[in-house]
């Protein structure tokens, strides 16, 4: 039995030890899967929690065949998407949000010694993440979870329910949005505002 | 260039996944031969690339050993985690809301309210008819056309309505139930003697033989409203368990029902139907 089959096994018994390894081996990629989505490191963290609570709630729902973290993912993306409707207020630029990071007790890694290095690396974030904000919903999403999670295409299309052949179409429409984006000029004054945030 | 379309179906599969073994020498090759398509995928692996360069930004080591006891405290103020059979005392608190999903509960409620206010709409939209006055009153309620002083008949239902009301107070006492002391029959005894002194009247107007029936019945009624009457005692139970037996051995309420459905009891103004003579039986 692999280790998955068996914590699944666990799981299903509702062994609140195997619920600790579920969050424990997940919390990250739920954590910057969410972040990646709606950009605000505390929604991230509410958002990750709500999907370990939900994952706990409705594991009977969880079918046997399938993989944790797929429908993991799955939980995340609905419940991000969720939340991001529910948002009435405008929501924070990605900007504001990489930028007032600083502030928020959270610190990159891996931690460069050179400031420089670390500004180019947080104007780096910046351009991404505004580039990934130019994108639909689904591309992006698809994207997040191929580049930065590291799913398979198989396991992306089970997670999205969607085809391979989607999975691939949407990566494809997202890198050519992306070189679109990364093709013009960056912002006139980031580097100022980078500065005076660091 | 022949191959192109082919070319770029592939592209996303080199970028981010290993190439079939047989699609590889093609996609090589056209990569070589088609500076249009190379150029095209080669900054596509750069776009990934610089992607890719991005680091995002981690919380921190004491956020993340601070998780589980976050989304710990987050079961517990919120009281719908969910463990069965369980060690850890945060989830063993909660273990009982285990599989408790609370849409059921909403969807319950909301079929609530939604029943509530139909019913509230429908009352307000459709007023509760009044019901007939005949379906309302009293069994032996005056009709229009009917007077009391001159129709035996009619005096006959009162008569009979007041005297089972008497009956069914005394049959229905049970002396286990209660005790002696709350034996309190003054009211009944009360009526028992109006009854009496009515019982004559009304058997002489109820003549014919078609009201034999009815007058036998006031007649039974009559002997045991009497001695309902004629209790002297208030805690005199045996005396009540001999009218209780009086009243089963005359077949008391068997005849009152038999009167009432055989129309002894019907207006005047329908007769009831006269008693047939006992018919021969055919012999076979």
């Amino acid at each position: 039995m692999t280790e998955e089959k068996e914590l699944v096994e666990r799981l299903s018994t509702g062994d609140p030890v195997a619920f600790r390894e579920l969050v424990e081996a997940y919390k990250k990629r739920i954590y910057f899967f969410a972040l990646d989505l709606v950009g605000n490191p505390g929604d991230a963290e509410d958002i990750s929690q709500e999907v370990f609570l939900k994952a706990f709630r409705g594991f009977r729902t969880f079918k046997r065949d399938a993989k944790l973290g797929s429908w993991l993912y799955r939980i995340a993306y609905n419940t991000s998407i969720d939340h991001l409707r529910r948002r009435t207020l405008t929501p924070e630029t990605v900007e504001d949000t990489v930028l007032d990071s600083g502030n928020n007790g959270f610190s990159e890694t891996p931690c460069s010694p050179d400031p420089v290095r670390t500004a180019e690396m947080r104007l780096l974030g910046v351009r991404v993440e505004k580039a990934l904000q130019k994108v639909s919903e689904r591309e992006r999403t698809v994207f997040l979870l191929r580049h930065y999670n590291e799913l398979t295409l198989d396991e992306i299309a089970a997670t999205m329910q969607i085809s391979i052949g989607s999975v691939k179409s949407y990566l494809f429409r997202c890198l050519h949005k992306l070189r679109k984006e990364f093709s013009r000029p960056g912002p006139s004054r980031p580097l100022e505002v980078s500065d005076e945030r660091l | 260039m022949k191959g192109c379309r082919k070319f770029r179906g592939l592209v996303v599969e080199a970028l981010f996944e290993n190439l079939d073994p047989g699609a590889k020498p093609f996609f090589e090759e056209h990569l070589h031969s088609c500076p249009d398509c190379a150029a095209e995928f080669q900054s596509l692996r750069d776009t990934v690339e610089t992607v890719g360069r991005r680091v995002r930004r981690d919380p921190g080591r004491e956020f993340w050993d601070g998780y589980w006891d976050r989304l710990s405290r987050r079961l517990e103020t919120g009281g719908k985690t969910a463990v069965r059979g369980t060690s850890d005392p945060a989830a063993k608190r909660f273990g009982r809301f285990a599989l408790w999903n609370p849409r059921w509960a909403f969807s319950a409620a909301a079929a609530v309210v939604l029943v509530a206010i139909g019913i509230m709409v429908g009352r307000a939209v459709f007023p509760p008819r009044p019901l007939p006055v005949a379906a309302g009153r009293p069994a032996a309620e005056t009709q229009p056309g009917q007077d009391p002083a001159t129709d035996p008949v009619l005096r006959a239902r009162i008569y009979v309505d007041k005297s089972k009301l008497v009956l069914l107070a005394l049959v229905n006492y049970v002396p286990s139930g209660a005790g002696p002391q709350v034996l309190d029959l003054s009211l009944e005894k009360q009526v028992s003697r109006e009854l009496v002194r009515q019982a004559g009247g009304l058997k002489s107007d109820l003549q014919g033989p078609g009201r034999r029936r009815l007058r036998e019945l006031v007649t039974d009624l009559e002997t045991v409203l009497l001695q309902i009457s004629n209790l002297e005692s208030r805690d005199d139970l045996e005396a009540v368990e001999f009218v209780k037996q009086g009243v089963e051995s005359r077949g008391i309420f068997l005849k009152i029902n038999l009167s009432e459905m055989g129309g002894d009891l019907s207006p005047s103004g329908r007769e009831p139907a006269p008693e047939k003579p006992p018919t021969r039986k055919i012999k076979t």
